[in-house]
């Protein structure tokens, strides 16, 4: 039984908790090993921490923590995933390795599943402080002056990949994504002038 | 942590489900005229020449967030009745829903710094142009294609297929939010609030109202047309 990727429930409904059990256990190499209905029952993990903690996010929301890997208590390398019960989309569970949704199909969950444990084995952190560093105020003027995600790389002496990045955690910042709308934060705050594009 | 579903089936009194205020929305776009009296779905449906499936498909789409739609009761019959509603719906946003966004934002930013109004106002500008021309693709060249699938003239000249428009159905929530987040935080606070809050209003109406149509272009639609190519 070594070999497979052991896999902790933590949900309060056993028809959710059951079903889950059922589709994940289909594919061979993922053993359901232990089901928890609250936190209290579940404690924490002092003998071997799993692959994967699966979580009702409501739970954690509930704890009043807003990251359930301190909540949970968990190894760095336990990819922790939520289940999804509605509408939410993908920006509720930033703080997760990844999640299911209740309508997601046994095939879908296999890659979700397979998709968290990557994650987590290579974790971007994300920088929660809403304030722009001197570095992202500098790519965003160059981003909102429209330059290619190449040039900035060349003009910064940095990788591309460095480069989107940067643009990830600017937009996940400021809550804006498009060029033009990035752009508009830049004129607004003084970074470039309207006479500059 | 689910929201208030509405649940209902055939035999529901069409009146029920009206309160579920979106759903006025849709027996508006379904032609579906309001004095029904305690008839059911079922009866309206059939009073309408439509299939009570897809009514009941379309409503459950905007009632439940998440809904993934089963298409395999609906028939090629439907498709008429389907472009018809998705027509409706473009034509109040162009009409209707737009031009007073439009109007809404021009009163908010004449409280604004001269060049935050400049630079938003040709933001919203380029937004209304990507729309216009999503919709007139749709418009002119996805539904009359659907249409002549239907009326089984196939065109075999025509290389367009169905889901070459799922490939094309670009994304115009992106800078619907970004406009939002601007608004909400950017915006200076010398910007009139009042006309604010009614942008606000209009764009989360107009975020649910498009998220919702997308599902039924991509999840009924397109679906339903691959069925018969």
């Amino acid at each position: 039984m070594s070999g497979k990727i052991k896999i902790t429930i933590i949900e309060p409904s056993e028809i959710v908790t059951t079903g889950l059990k059922r589709l994940i256990e289909q594919n061979g190499s993922f053993n359901v090993a232990k089901t928890f209905s609250t936190l209290q029952e579940y404690g924490g993990t002092p003998n071997g921490s799993p692959d994967i903690i699966i979580i009702n996010p409501t739970i954690v929301g509930d704890s009043g923590y807003s990251d359930p890997r301190s909540l949970l208590q968990a190894n760095d390398n336990t990819a922790i995933m939520a289940i999804n019960y509605g509408p939410y989309d993908e920006d509720a569970f930033r703080s997760y390795d990844g999640y299911i949704s209740i309508f997601n199909t046994r095939e879908q969950i296999e890659k979700r599943l397979s998709a968290a444990l990557k994650n987590s084995s290579e974790k971007e952190t994300y920088d929660d402080s809403n304030e722009l560093s001197v570095r992202e105020r500098e790519i965003l003027t160059a981003v909102a002056k429209g330059k290619t995600n190449k040039e900035i790389a060349d003009e910064f002496n940095i990788s591309i990949h460095t480069v989107i990045s940067h643009r990830k955690n600017i937009s996940h910042k400021l809550g804006i994504n498009s060029i033009a709308g990035l752009t508009i934060y830049a004129v607004m705050n003084k970074l470039l002038d309207v006479e500059d594009f | 942590m689910t929201t208030n579903r509405t649940i209902f089936t055939a035999k529901t009194k069409m009146a029920e489900i009206i309160t579920d205020y979106s759903l006025l929305t849709i027996i508006d776009r379904l032609n579906i005229k309001l004095g029904f009296g305690d008839a059911s779905i079922d009866e309206i449906c059939r009073r309408h020449n439509l299939s009570t499936d897809l009514f009941l498909m379309i409503c459950r789409v905007y009632a439940i967030d998440g809904f993934a739609p089963d298409i395999s009761n609906l028939t090629n019959g439907d498709i008429p009745k389907l472009i018809g509603y998705l027509q409706r719906t473009h034509k109040y946003w162009i009409e209707s829903f737009f031009p007073n966004l439009h109007i809404n934002i021009h009163t908010m930013l004449e409280s604004c710094d001269e060049k935050s109004a400049k630079i938003l106002n040709k933001f919203y500008d380029d937004y209304d142009d990507e729309i216009q021309k999503h919709l007139d693709y749709e418009e002119n060249t996805v539904f009359p294609y659907i249409i002549s699938l239907g009326e089984g003239k196939k065109d075999v000249s025509n290389k367009f297929c169905i889901k070459d428009f799922e490939e094309n159905h670009s994304n115009i929530e992106e800078k619907l939010h970004d406009l939002k987040n601007i608004v909400i935080k950017y915006l200076p606070e010398n910007a009139s609030q009042q006309s604010r809050i009614n942008v606000l209003n209009e764009i989360f109406k107009i975020e649910n109202d498009l998220n919702k149509h997308s599902v039924i272009e991509n999840k009924i639609l397109i679906p339903l047309v691959s069925k018969y190519e």
